[in-house]
């Protein structure tokens, strides 16, 4: 650990946000009032379909979009009125947004420059971060002459350098290729292990989210679904828009009905006992439905449509009472051109949606 | 690479497509430059009949011609100072156009208009707006008076040719910077702002750097430009006085040539200036045009 790592981890503070709304209109509602605290030293991702509003709650943070109403605290203090410079915030954008016509060292050095440092000083904070990023070579470069994951770099490089407070990230990997971008979730992953610093990184791929985040904020239409771990939100998802959002191929949801002693479905099989009466949404991760085998639950009758084998494992898509459910099973599982097959929902890893408002109904099959 | 066959199967149909246009230069560019260099070496009757090879007397006698340099000189100050205004002032109403401050949506259009006004127009209409009566001087001269005379002060009507031609300039360069200012990517300034650059450190530090390519384009062309349009301007504001004050060397030519009948003076003092105007146009591409290509 140098200086720098120590700095950072010194500096990074909690954002709490109280009330925080962003209307352009009365009509256009981008956000509504929202309450949310976001921990010092945390790795948060918020994740959301495009126009969730993620990026301009990441903008209103930054200070470069002015908000409705409410509140944003960094640390102890309101932040929401002042200047992007005098919030401590530092942002690494899309486009990674490098000066063209300055050097990799110039680029890193700018804000230091603009905050007076000394030159000596500012050559010295450059070099270690250009170390760290492994960018050493580089710093005489400008960044057309570097390579995507290369400039990268220099956008994290620029950000640090700062020892900001709070950093941000704003979908920062979706320019590079999968195999780069693969690598930089990995880099990114170790750079927080190591300085530390409360990191708000916005994205719409779940992996991204799911590997980096310590906790994730899924948005939708500016509102917060849940906002949990990642383990929690993939396993205990708090409404059928984060069931649908999180997995690949997402979380099965399945129309049923309760007539006081078993859940059934459309088509009148029992998947479930439960002492429900009413109209439920049910969800089933695909890779917890067992074919063919034993659980503790109940099998149903389902008419295999098409399979996708995938090397690792295969995904089956069957219908099921007039829904498609799709379902993991180990790759080369001998299904092979059957038309039915009984799909055993294991009761323990049921999920309990309510129809009106899509919300999780914990508890529907004893404890989870 | 794709290969211009691809665009082109008959290797005769580019050449076809670009001949008015090659003969329209040739005719009216290359054809009279190349003239005016064939005669500076000949001494030319004024009425015509017969011409007399003398080498490089012409450009002795030229280049020992006090006029000639007092002209020259006239031409660089009236080059540097109007070019650099003609670019200076678009680049600030650009920078506020770009940064949409108030009216600029009506201003944007209003900027563009003189770009249809005739270089004699202008001149028609600034000699009246800088007219010491009725112009919009007036009042100034009826609290000093004296203190505005274009007409009997050469500094006077020195001023009012570079106004004019600086507002006559206005559009083109307003549009082309404007053009360059909002090409910049609006992440460049937000990142500039997360790094703690205020909007008037922006400025110096990433937007002119970056419109650098178009500084450039429209710098070079105003030089060029100064030192010829400005012949419509003289010749309906000033006619090159008081006392000579006015006369630039396209002036100068004009009427060595057509009224004086020094038809190999003045052929001679074209081909300096072309000279001229050719080796300042290739020292800025030297100097700074390879400066300032970067990728975006």
């Amino acid at each position: 650990m140098n200086a720098i790592d120590t700095a950072i981890r010194a500096a990074a503070a909690s954002i709490t946000v109280k009330g925080l709304t962003k209307a352009y209109d009365p009509q256009t509602v981008v956000i509504p009032p929202m309450d949310v605290e976001l921990k010092a030293g945390e790795f948060t991702v918020v994740l959301g379909p495009s126009g969730c509003g993620k990026s301009t709650l990441l903008q209103m943070i930054a200070g470069l979009e002015r908000v409705s109403g409410g509140k944003i605290l960094i640390g102890a203090r309101e932040v929401q009125d002042l200047e992007p410079k005098h919030r401590g915030c530092a942002m690494v954008f899309q486009n990674y947004a490098l000066y063209p016509h300055m050097s990799v060292f110039e680029n890193m050095a700018y804000s230091l420059k603009v905050a007076g440092m000394a030159k000596a000083e500012r050559a010295e904070r450059v070099a270690a971060v250009a170390k760290m990023l492994g960018l050493a070579d580089y710093l005489h470069r400008k960044p057309g002459q570097l390579s995507g994951g290369q400039r990268q770099r220099v956008a994290i490089g620029r950000a640090i350098v700062r020892e900001p407070a709070v950093l941000l990230f704003d979908e920062p990997l979706s320019n590079l290729d999968a195999q780069l971008r693969h690598d930089m979730r990995v880099e990114l992953a170790d750079l927080h292990r190591r300085i530390g610093a409360t990191t708000v990184f916005v994205t719409h791929d779940q992996v991204e989210a799911m590997t980096l985040a310590d906790r994730i904020m899924i948005l939708n239409k500016g509102r917060i679904e849940q906002f949990d771990t990642p383990k929690a939100i993939y396993h205990h998802p708090a409404s059928v828009f984060v069931a649908k959002f999180i997995g690949a191929p997402p979380m099965n949801i399945l129309p049923v009905t309760g007539d006081g002693s078993a859940l059934r479905l459309a088509d009148g099989q029992v998947v479930a006992n439960a002492p429900l009466t009413g109209a439920y949404q049910l969800g089933i991760r695909p890779e917890d439905i067992v074919v063919d085998g034993k659980a503790d639950g109940h099998a149903v009758k389902a008419a295999l449509r098409f399979r996708e084998d995938l090397g690792s494992h295969s995904v089956l898509a069957a219908d099921l009472g007039g829904s498609i459910v799709r379902v993991a099973t180990p790759f080369g599982a001998d299904i092979a051109d059957r038309l039915e097959l009984l799909l055993n929902f294991p009761t323990s890893r049921l999920h309990l949606f309510d129809v009106a408002t899509g919300r999780a109904i914990p508890g529907a099959f004893g404890a989870q | 690479m794709t290969s211009e066959s691809t665009l082109f199967s008959n290797r005769w149909l580019p050449i076809l497509l670009v001949a008015p246009f090659m003969l329209l230069i040739v005719l009216f560019f290359y054809v009279p430059i190349f003239q005016a260099f064939y005669w500076s070496f000949f001494l030319e009757q004024p009425f015509g009949g017969g011409s007399m090879f003398v080498g490089l007397d012409n450009f002795a006698r030229v280049l020992s011609d006090r006029e000639f340099w007092q002209a020259g000189w006239r031409t660089i100050i009236f080059m540097v100072t109007a070019s650099s205004l003609a670019v200076l002032i678009p680049l600030i109403l650009a920078v506020a156009a770009d940064r949409k401050v108030r009216l600029s949506l009506p201003a944007r259009n209003v900027l563009v208009w003189p770009k249809g006004v005739a270089g004699a127009s202008i001149g028609v209409v600034f000699a009246f707006v800088f007219n010491p009566f009725v112009g919009i001087l007036a009042p100034l001269n009826k609290a000093f008076p004296g203190i505005w005379a274009p007409g009997i002060d050469g500094t006077d009507a020195f001023i009012t040719l570079i106004a004019a031609h600086v507002w006559g300039g206005i559009p083109f360069n307003f549009v082309i910077l404007l053009a360059g200012l909002q090409s910049i990517p609006r992440t460049m300034h937000q990142a500039a702002a997360m790094d703690g650059a205020g909007p008037w450190r922006r400025i110096f530090d990433v937007q002119l750097p970056l419109i650098m390519p178009q500084l450039f384009l429209t710098l070079v062309l105003e030089f060029t430009e100064s030192v010829t349009s400005a012949f419509a301007l003289i010749d309906t504001i000033t006619h090159g006085g008081p006392g000579g004050a006015t006369t630039l060397l396209v002036y100068k030519i004009y009427k060595d040539g057509f009224s004086g009948y020094d038809l190999s003076g003045a052929s001679t003092q074209t081909a300096i200036l072309m000279i001229f105007v050719i080796l300042l146009t290739a020292a800025q591409f030297v100097f700074l045009g390879r400066r300032i290509n970067y990728e975006r």
